[in-house]
Parts: structure tokens; C-alpha cells; sequence
């Protein structure tokens, strides 16, 4: 209306977190993204409701603020044990009606079945990262063929050892990621049989244990306990990090597709 | 009655995620709005970006076969206290790294760079052109890639 009178029109948006279900309470005391961050606020649709926000579309959206802020939002219905289905950084759309209309209405009876399998579930996820000079150590010992080419590199000037540096770092990177597997595997056989689900990344040498769980919300001490034991355990050469209760990043695309198709795997314990 | 002491010293379980915690916990992840609903945002398209795809590269072996020559055998495994706790605290060089973000203002191409690079002290190495530092460059892998991954899982 008077935006003529700016210099640069600011054009609105509506920023989408994720879907809940109907009964939530309006999220009103956490901060979203944006700066100053604008009120979180519900778009209902029958029995479901869009998390949302209104955001500046002329803005770069992407700064450790707004990063933060959509996780802090989702993570806080997760916390107050709401299921909630996120949705991918970065979704923002037309204005609330387009959300109640194109969003939510058509994809309504999916959204809802994948929330009603989240009741009480919510996500916890286990990082863990090797303590290097002890593991090193640990490979260096066991791995005669690494500790013999470690030798040999030490026995050359810089220039000429190039080749061999390579070929040493990447037979550590080899056996870290080996050893990643192995401790994926060992705390999945822990920590998966407390959980409705379980996802694990691949392990990599820079990564090498990362996994994810939907724990039901009366086995969220439980489940803590287990992983401390874990660390504990571990605690010489593995620091475990873990991170919970969160919204159900890395299971919330299975959940809608499983709904999706019916042939889908769907195996749910 | 008193419960035995929990262990938990030994869990790192922070109240709240750090940026990297995030970084890695919502990119690439969560339901995808249909494109025609979707309004474009500027610079939108770099969060596509997968953050979480660590590309084995010399630059890698290198810093692991650094790593490996820097060990003094010949000191007393055990560590001592200080540096256990040292540790403790910050799990690494990995974690270390991942510290400094807290601080970084920037948009996420940023955040991204940051957390790829590790401690990328000696920029003289190059080649591998995924670990260019830092320049605005086009996203690196296409939509369609990361897509199919995530439907891989």
C-alpha cells in the first residue's frame, strides 16, 4: 500500500518449519529465524496445522541465525513431546492461504497418518568422534604394513615422500573408516533395540559414526543412560556426542513416502 | 537413597546444538515443498549444498598421513591428566575446528566451507577443486544428486 514510499519494498513470505497435529499448542514463545525473528505461528487445515513464520523475502535466507532458529523451533516441539513432520531449511511459501490450500490440503491425509506414527517418538542422534592420537597409535600397532611405510616416509625428504604421504594417509583413512563400521555396527546393536527406528550414515575417516534414532518418549532416560554407558565404555578412544530430543530429520521423508507408496517397505517394529 | 554417579562425564550432551550440530542435523533433510509452490529465496539454492559428504581427497590422506608422522612414539602412552581433560573437553582437532564456528557471521555457503575445510592451515596443497576455499562459486552438486541419495537411504 504504501510501499511506494520505500526506498526498497519489503516483500513477505511465509516461512514453513513443518506440519503438527491440530491440537498444538501455538508455539508462540520460541524464536524462529529472522532478525529481529517474527512470531511462530500455527496455519490450520482440518486435523493438521503448518509451523510457520512470516520472513522477508528480499533477504538472503541462510545465516547461522536462521539455521539455528529452525532447528530451535522444530527441536522445541520435539522436546514438548509434539510430533512434528520438518521441512527442509529454506521453504517458504506465497502467504498463509497458500499454505492451507496447495501445502497442507492436498497432502493432508499423508501428513496425518506419518504424524500419528510419530506419537511419542522423537529423535536422538549419536555422534562420535576418535580421539586421533590414540587411535593412530591403536592402527599403528596393529597394521604392520602402516607402521613400516610410516618409517620409510620419515626416512625421506618432503619433496620425494609425496607420494608416499598419500599412500600412508590413505591407508589411514581406509582403516578409520573400517573402524567406523565396526563401532556403527556395535553401538546400533545397542541402541537400536530401545528405539522405534533406526538410520546410520556411512561411515567416513572424518565422520565416523553418525546414527539416529526415534526413541519413545518413555524410554528418553533410558535411552540416554544406555548411550552414557556406551561413552563410558568407549570413553579411551571415542568421545560420543549426543544430541535429543530432536524433530525427525533423518526420518521424516521415509515416514511421508512410506505413506506414500504402498508397496514401500514401511517396517516399522 | 543416593543412586549410583552416572557416568555422564563422559557423554558430551549439550543442551542446545551448535551450529555444526545443525548444520550437519538439518541439510539435505526434511520434506521437500513442491517447486511451484516454493517462493525462491536469494541464494537459496546453495543449501542443497550436502554438507555432510566428505570427499576423500589427497588434501584428506595428507592431513592423516600429517597426523600419523607427528606422533612421538617414544612418549609413554598414557596421557596425562591435563591433556585428558584437555581432550575431554574438546574431542579433537575436529572439534576444535567446529568450536570456532560458533563465532562465524556469515550465510551458510560460508558456515559450509568452514566446516568442510577442517584446519586447512596449508593452503599451498590445492588440487581437488571440491576444496577450493571459500570463493562464491555456483552449487557444487545438482539437485537431482542429492535427491536420490536421500531416497537411497
Amino acid at each position: 500500500m504504501n510501499a511506494t514510499a520505500l526506498p526498497e519494498p519489503v516483500t513477505l513470505g511465509c516461512y514453513v518449519y513443518g506440519v503438527v497435529p491440530i491440537g498444538t499448542r501455538e508455539p508462540n514463545d520460541v524464536e524462529g529465524i529472522g532478525d529481529p525473528p517474527a512470531p511462530v505461528t500455527l496455519v490450520r487445515h482440518r486435523e493438521i496445522a503448518a509451523v510457520v513464520s512470516e520472513v522477508d523475502t528480499g533477504r538472503p535466507l541462510g545465516a547461522p541465525g536462521d539455521l539455528l532458529g529452525h532447528a530451535r523451533v522444530l527441536d522445541s516441539l520435539a522436546a514438548a513431546n509434539v510430533p512434528v513432520l520438518p521441512f527442509r531449511f529454506g521453504a517458504v511459501v506465497r502467504d498463509v492461504e497458500a499454505v492451507a490450500d496447495d501445502l497442507l490440503a492436498p497432502q493432508e491425509r499423508q501428513f496425518a497418518d506419518a504424524l500419528e506414527d510419530l506419537t511419542d517418538l522423537a529423535q536422538f542422534t549419536v555422534r562420535g568422534t576418535y580421539r586421533e592420537d590414540r587411535v593412530l597409535r591403536d592402527i599403528l600397532a596393529e597394521r604392520a604394513d602402516i607402521a613400516r611405510l610410516r618409517e620409510q616416509v620419515a626416512g625421506l625428504p618432503e619433496d620425494a615422500a609425496r607420494y608416499q604421504q598419500i599412500q600412508l594417509g590413505e591407508l589411514i583413512s581406509q582403516e578409520l573408516t573400517a573402524r567406523g563400521q565396526a563401532d556403527t555396527a556395535r553401538l546400533l546393536d545397542v541402541l537400536a533395540p530401545l528405539a522405534a527406528r533406526a538410520f546410520h550414515a556411512d561411515a567416513t575417516a572424518d565422520q565416523p559414526l553418525y546414527a539416529s534414532f526415534l526413541v519413545p518418549h518413555d524410554r528418553w532416560k533410558g535411552f540416554e543412560h544406555a548411550t552414557e554407558d556406551l561413552a563410558a565404555d568407549w570413553g579411551a578412544w571415542m568421545e560420543l556426542r549426543m544430541l535429543g530430543p530432536l524433530a525427525p530429520y533423518d526420518f521424516a521423508s521415509q515416514l511421508v513416502d512410506a505413506d506414500v507408496d504402498a508397496e514401500g517397505d514401511g517396517s516399522w517394529d | 537413597m543416593t543412586v549410583a554417579p552416572r557416568t555422564s562425564h563422559y557423554l558430551d550432551r549439550p543442551s542446545a546444538s551448535s551450529l555444526a550440530d545443525v548444520v550437519d542435523l538439518i541439510l539435505d533433510k526434511g520434506l521437500v515443498i513442491d517447486i511451484n509452490l516454493r517462493v525462491s529465496l536469494v541464494g537459496i539454492e546453495l543449501l542443497t549444498v550436502d554438507a555432510r559428504i566428505v570427499v576423500a581427497s589427497v588434501d584428506t590422506y595428507l592431513r592423516f598421513a600429517e597426523a600419523v608422522n607427528r606422533l612421538d612414539l617414544t612418549q609413554d602412552k598414557s596421557e596425562g591428566l591435563p591433556e585428558l581433560m584437555q581432550d575431554m573437553q574438546q574431542g579433537g582437532a575436529r572439534h576444535k575446528t567446529r568450536g570456532a564456528l560458533e563465532g562465524v557471521k556469515g550465510t551458510v555457503s560460508d558456515v559450509i566451507d568452514h566446516v568442510r575445510g577442517g584446519d586447512d592451515e596449508d593452503e599451498g596443497e590445492e588440487p581437488e577443486e571440491q576444496q577450493e576455499e571459500a570463493q562464491e562459486r555456483p552449487r557444487r552438486r545438482s539437485r537431482s544428486a542429492a535427491t536420490r541419495r536421500e531416497r537411497d537411504r
